[in-house]
């Protein structure tokens, strides 16, 4: 049973991680230009794609290949922040609408470039398996996890200290407050949507050798981030984080003792239930102006 | 100069050039998501429409015809299949469907072709309730999903692989085998019974379940796609294992997408082993490779099969019309590719249903049917 507890425990990690990359994007995007941005997960998949071409037909270096995804879904990002976001800004609901539009015209562009089958990723240099006690677990399972921790660990550093991240920081504080004291806040906003985007294509490159690479792949880790974020609390980066975590580790552990179809429902029963106790999520803060 | 090659090239085959077409219709998935499999599929018909033809077509009421192919796109879309199937009858006019590979689709189909008594041959879809609506115009070639487990529970039974565990979609498809496995196996036999949804990737939960169940088999209720995650996330995290699938996991297809060492030791039910030492099924093989270039497929030698079969029933029947063809394919015994075809009172043909193995160097066994055993290499 302790062993079945720590694979699961492994498996719920590396689940959350990219829930985690997922969630990080959103609530950065969040917090500065203050709309959901639910194509969020389509854009996990198109990077797991850019990260599968450049890997089998370009680079055949797998490193290479996450880096030159994250750069191509970074100016990608940039790009649909002037031209679908930064249009409608100030109007919450059609941005909403817009990012639920691209949520199709990126799947369906997919298809038609790469088809609708699944294509696979065979990484040899980290499917070696590693075993811990009776458990084995492909590199790739733990390589996950090390890069998601080590990427928010440089999150957190970037925003805390550096002029970029505080600018952000102050940007998603108050928008206006910001603009007085001189921080171009329209800046900010492609820079924090290309950062975002960069993390989703991140997310997408470690997962697509571990299972598939195909159109619906970042379905699951959209809503799943989405419930991350509620739970750690609207707007909060270390909430998405540990958000996110908890999801993962949780729907995971549930497996043991429940049936498996009732994963899903168990992540998101976890996260009604500590929104009920706290409404504004475990780091969720009151702002001014709401409710 | 390219005309010239032509008129030719028409000149060189006679049999196809001076005789009367006679048109049977198709329908299949050309797009879609049940592509891949559609395609083999027509590779069936086409081999047939192929050798009929070129063999100098057949007779019919003393009549000479080559026969001609109207194929339409269902796309797995039980609307369309109704649509195409409306548009054969009425338009096309044709005395004959064949095809489909998506159950509902075939199901939506069936009753179009009761209604203006043309025979609808199935070729894939194993839906066993398609053959269980009293539809006399419907002809099943290919065996069920319910002759299908039958073969392996008698297998799995005589292994005494107990307890077995499953991993099966959350579907009719998953439900329904794991349930038709229970009441074939006894309930006491069945280990962990774990479902997933379509789209669903991760099955570590299963794999944790299974070890600490130490279940001594477990039987993967799904297709190629999720049936290669499933393997190597169970043989990545060390579990032993026998493993038990479907019709999907028997090809070098499936191979190609995993490894040998992975496969090593896991049987799967199989309604064609495109290398068995039967000289019908040799012989299909070999002209299958040579025209595709790739390993044949049950599915292709299921649709090929269907084809011969209306020919040698519309020669039967001595005349080009629904009805008349409907009572010639009920009394015909048909010697297959893939084995003998009777179709019973229900339309359904009992075709063998093969246990297969994958050996250590990636080739694949027959184990069932007990006097077809052939050793690796040949399944």
């Amino acid at each position: 049973m302790l062993s079945a507890i720590l694979e699961q425990t492994i498996n719920g990690l590396m689940a959350g991680s990219v829930y985690v990359l997922v969630a990080l994007g959103m609530v950065l995007i969040y917090g500065v230009m203050h709309v959901l941005n639910f194509a969020h997960g389509v854009l996990l998949m198109v990077g797991a794609y850019v990260c599968h071409f450049f890997f089998t037909r370009v680079t055949g270096s797998y490193v290479l290949s996450i880096a030159l995804a994250i750069i191509v879904l970074c100016l990608l990002g940039i790009a649909l922040e002037r031209a679908v976001f930064r249009p409608l800004q100030g109007n919450l609901r059609n941005q909403v609408i817009a990012s639920l539009g691209l949520i199709l015209a990126i799947e369906h562009l997919v298809i038609a470039v790469w088809g609708p089958n699944a294509l696979q990723m065979k990484v040899p240099a980290t499917s070696a398996l590693v075993a811990v006690g009776e458990l084995r677990f492909p590199v790739q399972h733990l390589l996950v996890i090390g890069v998601t921790l080590v990427v928010v660990a440089i999150l957190f550093v970037f925003l805390k200290t550096s002029k970029f991240g505080t600018a952000i920081r102050a940007t998603s504080q108050d928008r206006q407050a910001a603009m007085v004291v001189g921080i171009p806040v329209e800046r900010i906003d492609w820079i924090t949507f290309g950062l975002g985007t960069a993390l989703a294509a991140l997310g997408g490159a470690l997962i697509g050798p571990l299972f598939l690479v195909f159109p619906q792949m970042g379905d699951a880790p959209m809503v799943k981030g989405l419930a991350g974020i509620l739970l750690g609390g609207m707007g909060s980066v270390p909430g998405a984080v540990i958000g996110g975590f908890i999801i993962g580790v949780a729907e995971s552990l549930s497996t043991l003792f429940m049936p498996t179809d009732y994963r899903d429902s168990v992540a998101f029963a976890i996260m009604v239930l500590i929104l009920l106790v706290w409404p504004r999520g475990l780091f969720g803060v009151r702002v001014r102006g709401e409710d | 100069m390219s005309r010239l090659a032509l008129v030719l090239l028409m000149m060189a085959s006679p049999a196809t050039w001076a005789q009367e077409k006679l048109a049977v219709g198709i329908i299949t998935s050309l797009s879609g998501p049940m592509a891949a499999p559609g395609k083999f599929q027509m590779n069936g018909f086409r081999l047939a429409e192929e050798e009929i033809n070129s063999g100098g077509g057949f007779t019919v009421g003393g009549r000479k015809y080559a026969i001609e192919l109207k194929v339409y796109d269902t796309r797995a879309n039980p609307a369309e299949g109704a649509s195409a199937m409306q548009r054969l009858a009425t338009v096309d006019r044709v005395p004959v469907v064949l095809g489909e590979l998506h159950s509902g689709v075939a199901a939506a189909a069936a009753p179009v072709a009761q209604d203006y008594s043309i025979p609808l041959m199935l070729t894939i879809p194993t839906g066993p309730s398609l053959t269980e609506q009293g539809n006399r115009f419907l002809f099943r070639v290919n065996a069920n999903n319910d002759q299908l487990t039958q073969a392996l529970a008698e297998f799995i039974a005589r292994q005494g692989w107990a307890p077995l565990s499953f991993i099966a979609w959350n579907n009719d498809a998953g439900r329904g085998g794991v349930n038709g496995m229970k009441k074939l196996l006894g309930e006491a036999k069945i280990g962990y019974v774990g479902y997933f949804n379509v789209g669903e990737v991760d099955f570590s939960s299963h794999v944790t379940n299974i070890r600490s169940q130490n279940a001594r088999a477990v039987m993967l209720l799904m297709d190629e796609e999720p049936g290669s995650l499933a393997i190597k996330q169970i043989r990545d995290a060390g579990l032993k294992t026998q493993l038990v699938g479907t019709l999907a996991m028997g090809s070098d297809r499936f191979l190609k997408r995993l490894d040998a060492q992975r496969l090593d030791g896991m049987v799967q039910y199989n309604a064609f082993p495109p290398n068995a030492n039967l000289p019908h099924i040799r012989a299909f093989s070999e002209r299958y490779s040579k025209k595709y270039g790739e390993e044949a497929h049950g599915f292709a030698a299921q649709s090929y099969d269907g084809l011969k079969i209306a020919v040698a029933a519309l020669q039967k029947a001595g005349k080009v019309d629904g009805a008349a063809l409907r009572d010639a394919l009920a009394a015909i015994e048909y010697d297959g590719v893939i084995g003998k075809v009777k179709f019973d009172a229900k339309g359904q043909a009992h075709p063998p249903v093969y246990v297969t193995q994958w050996c250590a160097d990636g080739k694949r066994r027959i184990l069932h049917p007990e006097n077809l055993k052939a050793d690796c290499g040949a399944g």
